[in-house]
């Protein structure tokens, strides 16, 4: 099914984000924020701390709703899609957890076919193949019969992908899928999207904060602060486009148009010598 | 689903909101059986690990509220020379409630803390968001099995406490304090009657306990704050509302069906 | 992963069936609609005139041990005797024909049973065979009338004389229960009778000869020994100088309280609230048979 919905290969443009505006408890999240991910390249989201980088995912997906504005995947606007039409359109996208969100019910290998068991109606060998097709692409053919609590953080995360990645969807979206990894795990997972996006082509956009793994497999790089995209390009001209926001990012300060300081009232005021001072 | 977007400091408020989200929940729920007809091995699943996982402490409970009931009843009973009446006593009082409330109760500690645990970890792990992702609706999958399998569960499990309990009262009337088996039998055979004591009694009030407490247990997973207190406080709180819901319940079903 | 899938489905059959078959127990066997099942067993039968609060299932003993069950309790239209089967087991099959089965009570609020007293003849009673005689239920009454009582009908060897006396209200009161003055028996009642014309209890008194100086203005009253006990007839002597004589009927009555109107006194909400112990006040107290 995903065949027919990828096949209008004349946009080049899978999501397309426009007047993006989303108020949470007051606070504004998005800022009327215009974002066009490109089809078939892994594209990175980067941004502050608290700016809303899962969220976008979560808009996308169409989990959450926004406030204003409109989002387009693959041509179809999410927020006017009914429940069965925002599933159909869920299984043609893979979404790797932060924390893997493996069903602890469930082994590996159960996980893995969960999304063909609860959509199809596959023979059982066919789903064995598919499973095992899957899992050795991410190397943890071995492990199908091990429960989630036995496996480390790095091989969840390969188990979540490969759960992913068993619709073969057009779009991926990788919730900082390199957090708490050691290197070689991280190094594995860079690998694995890197061959997925090349070897089938898959859409990949990843919310990371890691700039040397960004660096090494992004095509594109879209800086979000304060609810916009503040910059954005390939990994090479990004950081040399001058503005505050990328040389402070890519730079690493401690200051800058990120503030080290939360917002606060006066601080001499705060430790009482507001008089003396005057 | 946000429990929390409603914060009032007034307790009365507080419960009463908690009562209608609740109430809320529980037509989200009920919409969603039809969708979660696709997923009865989930349901069978789910009446595995709340009804026959449940099945031992149900019955070595009625086993012993039976044993102790019967004990207590030939004491007294037989100030006035009527024993052969404790029988019976034992079986009226078992049907119409301490079978189903204490079959409840038992239930919600053993079954509801642990429906609420699990999906309250299942939210913290986004185990629930993985499933909306993968297009797997988590109403229809996860909350909906648990409720209908509580519902299923209750009034079959409270079966067993009555019977254990009636085993218990004869083990103990019979056996070791002589009352005569047929007497035992004949007066709990006359006065038991089915519609009243058995249906109305066992059936009916158990019915209702169990999709109380897997109601409570369901909502309070789903709605709580999807952290480690978050859940521990949940799981309390399934055990003190489903204990309350149940005793206020009896009550209002018994002054009804009497 | 099929094979967990199928354990767990296995395990809530057993779960399912375990429940349902608690359910037919219940059903079947601690309640009303329990067929009787019972190991080897012969029946006989036994017809009663009064069967009291004999029960299906209630035993049958011979010299006090349990040898069987009663199997049904039938009444056959237009007959007045209650057709009582037993079912006995197959190993005391020696019963003589002649045996006597009697209804007994087991202590004074105790159940009831039937007992066999063994006859004399070589004949024994087969299997579907009658037990021609019986002794029926005797009520309460009547027992305790036989107690208190100045030997209740078989005292009428001439020692008596006969006073009548109206009671709006009799309770429970039946031939046979004692009449007392100052709490000494001094006769019984010999009848009681609803009277068509006046609408009220007649009660015929059986008192004995040698009280035969009691004032003529002396009330009579429905009294009832203690809480559940049986109920007799009071004699409260006057201050007339004429004395009762025989077929004399005495004015002064005061009917029987009734258990209800006495409790009613003394709760606030009076006796309005009583409909809710039909099922489980079982026990049979004289007071509550009006």
């Amino acid at each position: 099914m995903t065949d027919s919905v990828r096949a209008t290969p004349d946009d080049s443009t899978l999501v397309r984000i426009r007047g993006l505006t989303t108020v949470l408890n007051g606070k504004t999240i998005f800022d009327a924020l215009d974002m066009d991910i490109p089809r078939g390249k892994v594209t990175a989201i980067m941004g502050p701390s608290g700016t809303g980088k899962t969220t976008l995912l979560k808009h996308i997906t169409g989990q959450m709703r926004a406030d204003a504005g409109e989002i387009r995947v693959n041509g179809e606007n999410v927020a006017d899609l009914s429940r069965e039409q925002l599933y159909k359109l869920r299984e043609g996208i893979g979404y790797l957890f932060q924390n893997s969100a493996l069903l602890t019910d469930f082994d590996v290998f159960e996980n893995v076919a969960f999304p063909l068991r609860q959509h199809t109606r596959l023979p059982e060998v066919l789903i064995r193949n598919l499973v095992l097709l899957k899992l050795q692409a991410v190397g943890l053919r071995g492990a199908a019969r091990l429960m989630p609590n036995e496996l480390s953080g790095g091989m969840a995360r390969r188990v979540a992908l490969a759960r992913a990645i068993v619709f073969d969807p057009m779009l991926i979206l990788y919730d900082e899928p390199f957090v708490g990894l050691d290197p070689v795990a991280l190094n594995q997972v860079l690998k694995l999207i890197r061959t997925l996006n090349q070897t089938l082509g898959i859409t990949s956009v990843l919310v990371a904060h890691e700039l040397e793994a960004i660096k090494q497999v992004a095509d594109h790089i879209f800086l979000i602060a304060n609810g916009k995209v503040v910059a954005q390009g390939d990994p090479k001209t990004i950081a040399n486009d001058g503005s505050p926001w990328t040389r402070q990012f890519f730079g690493g300060e401690a200051d800058g148009p990120v503030p080290f300081q939360y917002p606060a009232g006066d601080y001499a005021q705060a430790l009482g010598f507001a008089g003396a001072v005057k | 689903m946000n429990a929390r977007a409603p914060q009032h400091n007034n307790v009365v408020i507080q419960s009463l909101a908690q009562i209608g989200n609740c109430g809320l929940f529980l037509l989200t729920l009920l919409v969603a059986i039809p969708r979660s007809f696709r997923y009865v091995r989930e349901t069978v699943r789910q009446l595995w690990f709340v009804g026959a996982m449940s099945l031992t402490i149900i019955m070595v409970c009625g086993l012993f509220i039976g044993m102790v009931l019967m004990l207590q009843l030939y004491n007294v009973l037989s100030i006035f020379g009527s024993t052969s009446a404790s029988g019976m006593v034992v079986a009226l009082a078992v049907y119409r409630e301490l079978g189903p409330v204490v079959t409840a109760l038992l239930f919600a500690g053993r079954a509801g803390t642990s429906i609420t645990a699990e999906i309250g970890l299942m939210r913290a792990t986004d185990q629930i968001d993985a499933m909306e992702m993968m297009a797997v609706d988590p109403i229809a999958y996860v909350a909906t099995p648990r409720f209908l399998a509580g519902l299923i569960a209750m009034p079959l499990l409270c079966c067993v406490f009555c019977a254990m309990a009636i085993f218990g009262g004869h083990l103990v009337g019979v056996t070791w304090l002589g009352i005569d088996n047929g007497t035992f039998w004949s007066n709990m055979t006359a006065v038991v009657v089915v519609h009243t004591d058995i249906v109305n009694g066992v059936l009916f009030k158990s019915l209702v306990f169990g999709a109380v407490v897997s109601l409570i247990a369901v909502f309070q997973g789903f709605t709580t704050p999807p952290t480690s207190e978050g859940v521990a406080y949940a799981t309390t709180r399934t055990v003190v509302a489903s204990s309350i819901a149940i005793l206020a319940l009896d009550f209002v079903l018994t002054a009804f069906l009497m | 992963m099929s094979q967990q899938r199928s354990s767990y489905a296995v395990g809530t059959g057993l779960f399912i069936v375990l429940g349902f078959a608690a359910l037919a127990y219940l059903a079947t066997q601690t309640s009303s609609v329990a067929n009787v099942h019972q190991g080897a067993s012969y029946s006989v039968d036994a017809h009663f005139t009064n069967i009291g609060q004999l029960k299906e299932r209630a035993p049958v003993k011979i010299a006090g041990v349990r040898v069987g069950q009663v199997q049904s309790i039938t009444l056959t239209p237009g007959q007045e005797v209650a057709d009582v089967k037993l079912a006995i087991d197959k190993r005391y099959d020696a019963i003589p024909q002649d045996s006597v089965a009697t209804i007994f009570t087991s202590g004074l609020l105790g159940d009831q049973y039937v007992g066999i007293e063994y006859g004399s003849s070589k004949q024994m009673v087969a299997a579907g065979g009658t037990l021609s005689r019986t002794k029926s239920s005797q009520p309460l009454e009547e027992m305790l009338g036989k107690f208190f009582g100045a030997g209740g009908v078989t005292d009428n060897i001439g020692g008596t004389y006969v006073v009548k006396a109206d009671f709006t209200n009799v309770g429970t009161l039946s031939a046979g229960a004692p009449v007392k003055m100052a709490g000494v028996v001094i006769g019984s009642v010999q009848s009681v009778r609803a009277d068509p014309v006046k609408l009220n209890a007649q009660v015929v008194l059986a008192i004995d000869k040698r009280y035969d100086t009691i004032p003529d203005d002396s009330s009579a009253a429905v009294f009832t020994s203690g809480l559940i006990g049986s109920q007799y007839v009071a004699i409260q002597p006057g201050g007339s100088p004429d004395a009762l004589k025989d077929g004399d009927e005495m004015i002064l009555t005061q009917s029987a309280m009734q258990l209800e109107d006495l409790i009613g006194k003394f709760l606030v909400n009076g006796s309005s609230s009583d409909k809710k112990d039909a099922g489980d006040g079982k026990s049979d107290t004289p007071a509550g048979k009006h």
